[in-house]
């Protein structure tokens, strides 16, 4: 019962509630950096979401995840302290690949007086003590809880990809229903993780999404597969496949190719396969039944790459939101006749059956 | 002799000859034991399981952080960036009245929101899904199952001045640390229904395992501002408890008086019948009983009583301890903290203490003549006139002794108070108390003797008959005139304080309230709440014609050394200066107030200076806003209004520290020639849309000597069953002086003495133990009273009382008394008048 | 006296006898114990003249106390009547019976009954006071020192030995002048010489005085000091013996 209310709170609200205050992701955005990278409360939901790939100096392999959720309730002009404009989520996640643990941390709050919210003056993105400082060349991460935590500097190596058509990511038929989506896909990562009272020092790659829109999702739409693949030869791919209730792919599914350079090139539906390849893994918590073994084709390309997963619990089983798995993976495949490498991360929705409330925060293997 | 035979034919065949005796013994037992039983359990009802109405839905969090004025805003969002995994909640806690039932529920402002992430503390549940979306709208409530609201009900509340309908959208799940109705809304809401803007009044946090809390509080400390304080959780709960374990201190000694009222009822019945069964005992000593066994039987009679006595006090006890917990809670709450009574627990612990006092008290009681009566020698008694005798020699040595006592209880009046109890006042009252009952001796005879001719020329030979005889069975009467005495003693003296006490508020009052109106927020008054005035009504008030100026008050709960205390700030430029001075140096108002005004000076009263030992020209640092700031006290006050301790400021110093202009109550001063009732008229109509009450400076004090009555109340009960069971116990001695004289009135009556002459002789034994009663109890009283008034009060409260004579009362008390004595005389003395005489005479 | 067998009038009382001062007549007394019904008295007949000096002797349960109870109005027949002084006993109400006590009736008793709270001249004069009497102190000397007890005058009850207390209480008993006293037992707890003095002292005072003496007593030396001697035996007079 309690968590119902958070949840209708969040994205799930009935549709037409409050969105006619908001604006929708309409082709011909204007893209301004670094302005675009901090918040837009003309639109109803934003996220500043950065996953990574870790491994420390004696080979100690983790995977995180950290996401910062705005969700807009209320446009009205009462400037009081605590009166609810946005309600802020936050998720945080560390993948003990090594150790076979998954952690999950999560936090909603107001903005309130500066619980949280974000300045771009300096830079900042911010949920209770959980912050990250976003620019153009360089990002700081910093989160942590009782059991675990993370430290990291990011450093581009690409300009940000605006992913779409026009400068909207369609997600299905009708105006409105897309979201203004940029990534920063290659980030050099370094830093610091600390894992019940022990520290290690890490280096990796990360990446960062970026998305805002007002209700982008159809009404038939159950979730969706997202992937994002870091090659060893400097190219990434992302990639979303949409799905229905009867259980078909919706042809807005979509992703972009971003080559050595950085120059992004749109993926459609008819440009890709990606299909689960049989392992799959039942939560204990939720239930849900997810696919971790996926192959994914670009023809266009001729790259072809078979993903797996190095830990197959890494489910976000949400108190206070829906419950998802997000993941470190690992990529094998070819491109253009050469064999490839890369890491990346895999995120899964729509899975989970029932919820199961007070859930542990750790995920045993 | 076998011990069940000699308890037989010893004890239990004239227990039950002599029923009603036994009846009175018992009863005697289970009044002072259900007195002290019924003291605990409402001190514990409404004071030792204090717990502040606040501390609802706390959960179970470690630390929490106030200050004077309440915490700004931006310290939650300060802590929660602070990169420790903390978990915070920022509350804002004020009162809400209840429009239809006139209840004061506490109000408090959580973030409903930041409260999901607590998975320990209970939820608020939506009522509906309706309810959802409505969760953080401004007029959104959530209510106590018990309320039994139903989804979307409206409830109209009023907090500080004005009167709002609120929607009910959810529920507060029940918790065992609170029973009662609270009203929980979410804290955007309730910073707007407070006018609390910009601030919260608490924010409690919750601290990870490791490493510990001192290191934490450390930690914290040096993050926050220096006005804030940081401390353990539940520390308000802690400093009231200190506060009132003084308050329940003395209640209980209170009630352990009317226990020794009762032990000296139990004393004179169990001697009253050990002369009676003089014969019986040396019978039984002659068929071999020892002196042990005699003295242990008497003792297990005691006891026997004494269990009987406790058994009948538990259920006595528990009733009176309802209409107990009442008036305890109109004292607290008036003089104290507001306090929810929590309910009545009969304990195990409370029953044996109520066993173990009352076979105690008997027992204890019965000792002296225990031993008298294992001392009567194994052959026939012999007359009474050898054993009063030697009773004679001991009155003056007791009569010395007690002197002795009296002036030990002298010198003990001076020491100082120990950890705040007045714990050698006490002594000096038990010394005097001891000192009277070993002189009492002296005076009756000395009185008696003296009197006998004088008494006989005025009231006829009755009346010599009565004091000759008083004279001679000096013990008992004694015994019996001391009892009284200390009945009326306490009566006195308690209401020679509480006289003086009144008499002293009044004339305090006459001059510090030198307003003509006086205006507060509506709902319940208490020492520790203090809803506001609106400024936009104060300005409007303001303006109403007839109005000379206003003077805004404005109260603060703060923390001071551990204890709570009031901060408060007035306006000290007043349109007319016609206050005396009511300042402990003496010197005029006007002086005082206008070293008030210029830098950080305070006045503090004397309670906190009693508390804190501090004077004047000592500095005071408080915690105000997020500062601490020292000032100097520049004079001392007088405060008969409450127990707490207060420090005042000038408004415009206060407003430096803590901007809030709103005011806590109005003094209204009017234009000389403006008429009362007009301009109170006027003002009412202005206040249409707040809810404020106006008091005219007469309402006031009549509302201020009500509650003061109303919380004395107690006291004044205490006194009436004290008399009470001392005049029963009068009833019921003269009763065994009737019986125990029959041979003689039947003697009197061969002799020639109508029974008209016989009750007279009673009456008038009754009326002279009456007066002598009547002149030792004056005489204790007044030194009692001024044990209580100088010592004891002003070392546990620190008010400084004027001594006052309540003529009218105490002529009326007496009185009563004196005629009581009398009456407990009749049903004797009928008794007396009906006895065959052929029957008495010949009883040998 | 006449008594229920009827004797020869002899010449020294051929003179009208004096009306009799306590006439006793066909008295029944029944008590109830345990509910048993005890006779203490049947059918006794007796009168007495004033100025006599009479003994009722006999065994413990004879019924002598009895008659002496209700020669004093102290108790009242179950049948028959008592007149004293020519008014029966049983038709006084209380302030009657009042009367009779201050005017009429003197006691005294085995225990000597003073009180303990008085002097002797305190205690002798007590039924005067009582009785309203505004200044009774100096009869009260007077009847002392009849009995010769001036000197221990202001002495406690508890000074004085039995015999000085038996004497007090004689005092006490004629300080009003009545009619006839009553004495029940009044040598019981003395000794023998003690005794004797008192028996002595009461046939003095009879004399001088003209006060009727009704004694009930055990001792069988009293014979020698009383006018007649009546003894009964189970609630009977057997036989009245002049001296």
């Amino acid at each position: 019962m309690r968590t119902r209310f958070i949840v209708l709170l969040l994205i799930l609200l009935a549709p037409g509630a409050y969105t006619q205050d908001y604006k929708q992701a309409l082709p011909g955005y204007q893209y301004q950096f670094p302005r675009d990278h901090f918040n837009h409360p003309d639109y109803q939901t934003e996220w500043w979401y950065y996953t990574g790939n870790l491994k420390s100096a004696d080979g100690h392999r983790f995977g995180f995840e950290l996401t910062f959720f705005r969700q807009g309730v209320s446009r009205d002009s009462n400037d009081a302290t605590w009166h609810v404009h946005d309600i802020y989520m936050a998720h945080l996640a560390l993948s003990d690949i090594s150790g076979r643990r998954f952690y999950h941390d999560e936090r909603i709050n107001r903005a309130g007086p500066g619980i949280a919210s974000l300045d771009a003056a300096s830079g900042a993105v911010w949920n209770g003590n959980w912050r990250a400082l976003l620019g153009d060349q360089h990002q700081s991460l910093r989160a942590a809880e009782e059991r675990f935590g993370i430290q990291l500097e990011l450093a581009s190596t690409k300009p940000p990809v605006i992913h779409g058509r026009n400068g909207v990511s369609q997600k299905s038929a009708g105006v409105g229903h897309a979201s203004h989506y940029i990534s920063f896909t290659r980030l050099l990562t370094s830093g610091e993780v600390s894992l019940n009272g022990t520290r290690y020092k890490v280096e990796g790659t990360s990446w960062m999404d970026h998305e805002f829109f007002t209700e982008s999702l159809g009404t038939n739409e159950t979730g969706w597969d997202w992937l994002s693949l870091q090659f060893d030869d400097n190219t990434e791919v992302m990639l979303y496949r949409l799905r229905h209730k009867d259980g078909s792919v919706d042809p807005y599914s979509s992703g972009t190719y971003v080559d050595v350079q950085g120059k992004s090139v749109l993926l459609s539906a008819k440009d890709f396969t990606m299909t689960p390849t049989g392992e799959t893994w039942t939560s204990e918590e939720s239930h849900g039944k997810y696919p971790v073994q996926w192959r994914v084709t670009i023809p266009g390309l001729s790259l072809q790459a078979d993903i797996s997963t190095p830990l197959a619990n890494q489910e976000l089983a949400s108190r206070i939101g829906p419950t998802y798995w997000e993941g470190a993976i690992d990529i094998s495949g070819q491109h253009a006749g050469k064999s490839l490498r890369g890491v990346g991360y895999l995120e899964m929705t729509g899975y989970g059956g029932s919820h199961s409330w007070g859930a542990n925060r750790s995920n045993n293997h | 002799m076998p011990y069940s035979l000699l308890f037989y034919r010893l004890i239990v065949r004239p227990v039950f000859r002599e029923r009603a005796r036994s009846l009175l013994v018992i009863l005697a037992v289970a009044l002072g034991v259900s007195i002290v039983l019924a003291i605990d359990l409402a001190g514990n009802a409404a004071v030792g399981s204090f717990r502040s109405s606040m501390e609802s839905l706390t959960g179970d969090n470690d630390l929490e952080v106030t200050a004077a004025g309440g915490v700004p805003d931006k310290i939650v969002g300060q802590l929660a960036t602070l990169t420790y995994p903390l978990r915070i909640s920022p509350r804002i806690e004020d009162h809400a009245t209840i429009a239809a039932t006139g209840e004061t529920v506490p109000l408090i402002g959580i973030d409903i929101i930041a409260e999901a992430n607590n998975v320990s503390t209970q939820q608020i549940e939506p009522l509906n899904d309706e309810g959802l979306k409505h969760l953080t709208d401004p007029d959104a409530v959530f209510t106590t199952r018990a309320m039994g609201k139903s989804p979307g009900a409206k409830i109209s509340l009023l907090i500080n001045d004005q009167t709002h309908e609120y929607t009910v959208r959810g529920l507060v799940p029940g918790s065992s640390q609170f029973s009662g109705n609270i009203v929980v809304m979410d804290i955007d809401a309730a910073q707007q229904a407070t006018d609390k803007k910009g601030r919260v009044d608490r924010i409690l946090l919750k601290l990870p395992g490791q490493p510990g809390l001192d290191n934490w509080q450390q930690r914290l400390r040096s993050a926050l501002p220096p006005g804030l304080a940081l401390n353990p959780q539940g520390s308000q709960t802690a400093a009231n408890r200190r506060m009132l374990a003084a308050f329940r201190g003395n209640l209980t000694i209170l009630s352990y008086i009317a226990l020794l009222v009762g032990a000296f009822l139990i004393y004179n019945t169990i001697s009253v019948s050990v002369v009676r069964r003089r014969t019986d005992i040396g019978t039984v000593r002659a068929l071999g009983a020892s002196r042990n066994a005699v003295l242990i039987a008497f003792l297990a009679e005691a006891a026997v009583f004494g269990l009987l006595g406790a058994a009948i006090a538990i259920p006595l006890g528990r009733v009176l301890a309802i209409g107990a917990v009442r008036l305890l809670a109109t004292t607290v709450d008036a003089l104290y903290v507001s306090s929810r009574p929590g309910s009545l627990a009969l304990s195990t612990g409370s029953i044996l203490i109520a066993f173990v006092v009352g076979m105690g008290v008997a027992v204890v009681s019965a000792l002296s003549p225990a031993r008298e009566a294992s001392m009567v020698p194994p052959t026939q008694a012999m007359g009474r006139g050898q054993r009063e005798y030697a009773i004679r020699i001991d009155r003056k040595r007791d009569a010395l002794i007690g002197l002795s006592l009296a002036f030990a209880g002298g010198l003990a009046a001076l020491a100082p108070a120990i950890g705040g109890r007045p714990l050698f006042g006490y002594l000096s009252a038990i010394l005097l108390i001891a000192a009277s009952a070993l002189s009492i001796p002296a005076l009756v005879y000395w009185c008696t003797s003296v009197a006998s001719s004088v008494l006989q020329k005025i009231m006829g030979v009755e009346a010599m008959l009565a004091s000759r005889s008083l004279a001679a069975s000096l013990r008992r009467t004694s015994v019996l005139v001391g009892a009284l005495s200390t009945a009326i003693a306490m009566m006195t003296s308690v209401g020679i304080m509480v006289g003086s006490f009144r008499q002293t508020v009044i004339s305090w009052m006459e001059s510090e309230l030198p307003a003509d109106l006086y205006l507060r927020p509506a709902g319940d008054p208490s020492a520790d709440r203090h809803p506001t005035i609106s400024p936009a009504f104060t300005e409007r008030i303001a303006k109403v014609p007839g109005v000379e100026g206003i003077s805004r008050f404005r109260a603060y709960e703060i923390q001071y050394q551990g204890l709570p205390a009031t901060l408060a700030s007035a306006d000290t430029n007043l349109p007319r200066h016609r206050e005396p001075s009511s300042f402990l140096s003496g010197r005029p108002a006007a002086d005082v107030l206008q070293q008030l005004t210029a830098g950080d000076a305070a006045i503090v009263s004397e309670p906190f200076t009693n508390k804190h030992h501090v004077k004047a020209g000592d500095i005071v640092t408080l915690p105000l806003g997020e500062k601490l700031v020292s000032f100097r006290i520049v004079d001392v006050f007088f405060d008969y209004g409450n127990e707490r301790g207060f420090v005042i400021l000038d408004r415009s110093t206060m407003l430096r520290y803590l901007p809030d202009p709103a005011a806590s109550n109005l003094a209204v001063y009017l234009r000389p020639g403006a008429d009362l009732e007009f301009t109170r008229e006027l003002i009412k109509r202005a206040a249409v849309n707040s809810q404020v009450l106006i008091f005219s400076n007469r309402d006031l004090r009549r509302e201020a000597i009500r509650i003061f009555d109303q919380t004395f109340a107690i006291t004044y009960a205490l006194e009436a069953i004290a008399v009470i069971v001392a005049v029963m116990g009068i009833g019921g001695a003269l009763m065994s002086i009737v019986i125990d004289r029959r041979r003689e009135f039947g003697l009197l009556r061969i002799l020639g003495a109508t029974t008209a002459q016989i009750r007279k002789l009673i009456l008038i034994e009754a009326a002279l133990i009456g007066i002598l009663a009547n002149i030792a109890g004056l005489a204790l009283g007044f030194l009692l009273s001024l044990v209580l008034i100088f010592v004891i009060n002003k070392q546990s409260f620190g008010w400084t009382i004027q001594f006052h004579w309540p003529v009218s009362v105490l002529l009326f008390a007496l009185s009563v008394v004196y005629v009581a004595t009398v009456l407990a005389g009749i049903y004797p003395a009928r008794i007396a008048q009906r006895l065959n005489p052929i029957e008495v005479v010949h009883e040998d | 006296m006449i008594s229920t067998s009827t004797r020869t009038i002899s010449p020294a009382e051929s003179r009208t006898p004096p009306p009799p001062l306590l006439s006793i007549e066909r008295v029944v007394k029944d008590y109830q114990t345990d509910g048993e019904v005890v006779r203490a008295l049947n059918d006794v007949s007796i009168q007495i003249e004033p100025g006599k000096f009479v003994s009722l002797v006999g065994r413990s349960g004879c019924g002598k106390s009895t008659l002496l109870n209700l020669a004093g109005a102290l108790d009242f027949p179950t049948n028959g009547h008592i007149l004293l002084d020519g008014v029966a006993t049983d038709s006084l109400d209380e302030k009657g019976l009042t009367q009779l006590r201050r005017e009429k009736v003197g006691f005294i008793f085995q225990s000597f009954q003073l009180l303990h709270t008085l002097s002797a001249v305190e205690n002798v004069e007590l039924p005067l006071l009582l009785a309203g009497h505004r200044d009774p102190r100096p009869r009260a000397m007077e009847r002392l020192t009849s009995v010769g007890l001036a000197e221990l005058a202001h002495r406690m009850p508890h000074q004085l030995s039995g015999g000085q207390m038996q004497r007090v209480a004689i005092a006490r008993a004629l300080v009003h002048r009545p009619l006839i006293v009553l004495a029940d037992e009044p040598t019981g707890n003395l000794d023998s010489s003690t005794g004797t003095s008192i028996l002595e002292l009461l046939r003095r005072l009879c004399t001088e005085q003209s006060t009727t003496i009704l004694m009930a007593t055990h001792s069988i030396e009293s014979a020698a000091f009383v006018d007649f001697m009546v003894q009964m035996r189970d609630g009977c007079i057997e036989q009245i013996v002049q001296s």
